[in-house]
């Protein structure tokens, strides 16, 4: 008898082959993955090929210089500025067009590489709900002094490519917001004032379905004290008033030329306020009266293709979360688990070897069937209309697109290992794959039937919110958006998504290991 | 490690029954410890409490002096069938050894070795849902097997099996014991342990009945009777109870004989002329013995079961 010697033990990497042994020993269970697999690609397909996207007119959203779509289109009042200079302003005065004004209208002063739209820029300026910001490029932006409103000053200095921000109260004491290196801007610049009012997006949900309407709002700014230094020829012939990124207006190379008295007309379309056709070039004491309607800023993709390509993994979950609980359940059920904890008494290496194995196993499985679904999806996609220059194409290399594509297998993962968890607090596949479905699926179905506040809520408590690593689409904190949870977004960042999965495994693998201690087998 | 099972006061309750109470007995190496008692008499709580499974409410359980739990390989130190269906009918038997035997770091070959041993041959290679439950008992005592343990428990083995496989099990039990090692079997049925236990333990509602070799209780039960086979029966019986025996008869030709040793018998016949073909000393079967020991607790039972 060898008992006797002591064994050389098996230790922990025992109970892992072991346990892998189990799981890839039964023909269903691999058959099982093998349907989430071709579930999550089938469906991810399927979603690419129903959706289209069309348009009608009008041409593609410009380019920021840091390659994401922007919007970029508002009043400026300009006029070109050779070398190191300044740009001053005083904004008197805020207010909406037809009474209620956007907290992201923006009137202040800003220094443009032309005229075109996308064209990099750093601006400062007020405005009605978030005070004075320095925003430059799009992307950057920073908040000056706390609840700054009107009137203020406003400084813009360029000295080679550094551009600084500064605001003011009087005029006189100047206090530095924000500085940056606008690399390629070039000598002749276009600097000035602008007005901008971002659209009014209404939202209305029923249990059926969501639309989403934005209309166009504008605002109107009273500038004095404009200024820019030093100052070139006589300033009111210098002075050009341009609606930036208006269809049909401001060639791509307007911007830079010499003055012209008179720049191309405000668009004679209906529903434009009288006010907007009111020129607001500065008169000789710089006092000057804007009205616009746009927005200078990343424009959110009406669809993040990438969470889009990936759609299928919610049908492939439900797989997924049968075989983690069967895993353990099965056991139970033939009374084997008495066989798993003679073999091996310390019950708490059995379950963490368990949830290590089908852990492993659902990750690489989840990352075929996310690698497959979002290269399979592509030219469906295309085919329906989500393409550049609309939509940039994506690559698994970038990291956004990666980091979906990788989270999304580990929330797979995630999820095998809860449902594994729960399958060993129940102890019942039904009970054990219903519970767990539900508390996944149901979230998602019923979220389109709650308010706002409760669905957005409701997505960000249960286990669902891992999904939130499925969004490519950056969040800018200056940019106003409605985050509708029946249309996958999600309020709170990608990682904190899986970060509350994470505490729903960690709950439930520790009432396991608990209860695992304390019952009889 | 000693090759014993020893429990000591050891007791568990679910819910309002007492499934075990204050048992205690020692499996000692070497032989074949028969576990007999009625069914729902306590053995299977009594076997899962020393292989750890169940935690008794009382008393303690050691497997060669140690408590199972802290055993680091217990398939090389205790090999146990509790169930012969506690198998995944969607795995192949051979890879459900193997992987009670990556658990424990056995090696491969010891997979090979058991199913060789238990002559499971080639169905091995099947997936256990469509086993026979004599091929289920066959796989559940390799996986017993498999860390080649000191130790053996076996949840009523026989269950289900053809008269070959009875037999093969019995001879199996026996060579083990042989080998040195403690083995525990359970039935409830005595017949199905004759010519393989050494030893008895015996419970009934969760007590211990009696714990006795089987040739003291096999003595006990026999008395000192004598069988006799004559032709001549109605005198034989009349000479023998006129020397102060008690005589009765078994059949036409056989009559047991109570009181008078078997030198005695032989003399008086011989005297009397009467014809004899056999006078031999009576053995009682291990059942008859078992029915005797439990006629209280079945009694005790059937009482308790009206009242309820």
């Amino acid at each position: 008898m060898t008992a006797t010697t002591t064994p050389s033990g098996a230790g922990f990497a025992g109970l892992l082959r072991a346990e892998w042994t189990k799981l890839r020993s039964v023909r269903r269970w691999a058959l099982t993955m093998l349907a989430a697999i071709a579930l999550t690609v089938l469906i991810s397909l399927l979603s690419a090929a129903s959706s289209s996207f069309q348009t009608m007119g009008g041409s593609a959203p410009p380019i920021g210089p840091d390659g994401v779509q922007v919007q970029d289109t508002f009043r400026f009042v300009h006029q070109p500025m050779t070398g190191n200079g300044e740009v001053t302003a005083r904004v008197l005065e805020q207010s909406g067009v037809e009474g209620v004004i956007a907290g992201w209208a923006k009137a202040g002063i800003m220094i443009k590489d032309g005229a075109r739209p996308g064209a990099r820029y750093a601006a400062m300026l007020l405005t009605p709900g978030h005070g004075v910001r320095w925003q430059t490029n799009f992307v950057v932006d920073r908040a000056g002094s706390a609840g700054g409103t009107a009137p203020v000053w406003l400084r813009l200095t360029r000295t080679g490519d550094t551009l600084t921000g500064y605001e003011s109260t009087d005029g006189t004491n100047w206090r530095q917001v924000g500085s940056a290196e606008l690399s390629g801007l070039p000598e002749t610049a276009e600097v000035g004032i602008f007005v901008a009012s971002p659209n009014f997006v209404r939202v209305e949900r029923q249990f059926s379905g969501t639309s989403v309407s934005a209309t166009p709002t504008w605002s109107t700014a009273r500038f004095d004290n404009v200024g820019v230094r030093p100052a070139g020829a006589p300033s009111a012939a210098q002075w050009r008033d341009e609606e930036i990124g208006v269809i049909g207006l401001g060639g791509p190379d307007a911007a830079g030329g010499p003055a012209a008295p008179e720049g191309p007309g405000a668009p004679d379309t209906p529903d434009l306020p009288d006010a907007a056709r009111v020129s607001g070039v500065p008169d000789s004491t710089g006092a000057s009266t804007v009205t616009g309607t746009g927005d200078v800023a990343p424009r959110a993709p009406d669809e993040d293709l990438t969470r889009m390509s990936l759609s299928g993994v919610l049908i492939g979950l439900m797989p997924i979360v049968a075989l983690g609980a069967l895993f353990v359940t099965a056991e139970y059920r033939r009374g084997m688990i008495r066989t798993t904890f003679a073999a091996s008494p310390r019950r708490g290496r059995v379950l963490a070897a368990k949830s290590l194995v089908l852990g492993a196993a659902t990750f690489v499985a989840g990352l075929v069937a996310c690698v497959t679904a979002f290269l399979a999806s592509q030219p469906g996609q295309r085919a329906s209309g989500y393409k550049p220059p609309y939509f940039p194409s994506q690559s698994l290399l970038d990291w956004p697109v990666s980091r979906a594509v990788v989270g999304t297998a580990l929330v797979l993962a995630l999820v095998a290992v809860f449902s594994l968890a729960v399958g060993t607090i129940l102890r019942r596949s039904a009970a054990a794959i219903t519970a767990v479905i539900v508390l996944i699926v149901l979230p998602q179905m019923v979220a389109g039937a709650l308010p706002l506040t409760a669905a957005q809520w409701l997505m960000r408590l249960t286990p669902a919110a891992g999904l939130s690593i499925q969004q490519t689409a950056p969040r800018y904190e200056h940019v106003a958006g409605i985050c509708l949870p029946e249309s996958g977004c999600f309020v709170d960042g990608p990682w904190v998504g899986v970060g509350v999965l994470c505490g729903y495994v960690a709950v439930a693998v520790a009432v396991a290991y608990w209860l695992l201690r304390r019952r009889d087998a | 490690m000693e090759a014993t099972i020893e429990a000591r006061g050891l007791r568990k309750r679910y819910g309002s029954t007492l499934a075990v109470d204050d048992l205690s007995f020692t499996v000692a190496a070497g032989q074949v410890t028969g576990f007999v008692g009625p069914n729902g008499a306590g053995k299977s709580t009594t076997m899962r409490m020393i292989l750890g499974l169940d935690a008794p409410d009382g008393g303690t359980a050691l497997v060669g002096g140690r408590p199972y739990h802290s055993l680091r390989t217990p398939l090389r130190a205790v090999g146990a069938l509790l169930d012969a269906g506690a198998v995944h009918p969607g795995r192949r038997a051979r890879d459900h050894l193997l992987w009670m035997a990556h658990s424990n770091g056995l090696p491969r070959r010891r997979v090979d070795e058991v199913i060789e041993q238990v002559g499971m041959g080639p169905a091995a290679r099947r997936r256990a849902g469509g086993f026979s439950l004599g091929m289920r008992q066959r796989l559940g005592i390799a996986a017993a097997l498999l860390g080649d343990p000191p130790v053996l428990l076996f949840d009523e083995p026989v269950n289900g099996l053809d008269p070959e496989g009875i037999r093969w099990i019995r001879g199996l039990l026996r060579s083990l014991a042989a080998q040195g090692r403690a083995v525990l079997v359970s039935s409830h049925l005595m017949g199905e342990l004759e010519g393989s236990a050494d030893h008895l333990v015996v419970v009934g509602r969760g007590r211990l009945i009696a714990d006795t070799s089987v040739a003291a209780l096999l003595a006990t039960a026999s008395g000192d009777r004598v069988a006799l086979r004559t032709t001549n029966r109605a005198e034989a019986m009349a000479a023998l109870a006129n020397a102060g025996a008690t005589v009765a008869a078994i059949d036409a030709e056989t009559v047991t004989v109570s009181g008078l040793p078997a030198q005695r018998v032989v003399a008086l016949l011989t005297e009397r002329g009467l014809p004899f073909s056999e006078v031999v000393a009576h053995r009682a079967s291990l059942e008859e013995a078992y029915m005797e020991l439990t006629r209280d607790a079945a009694e005790f039972h059937t009482t308790v079961g009206q009242e309820a």
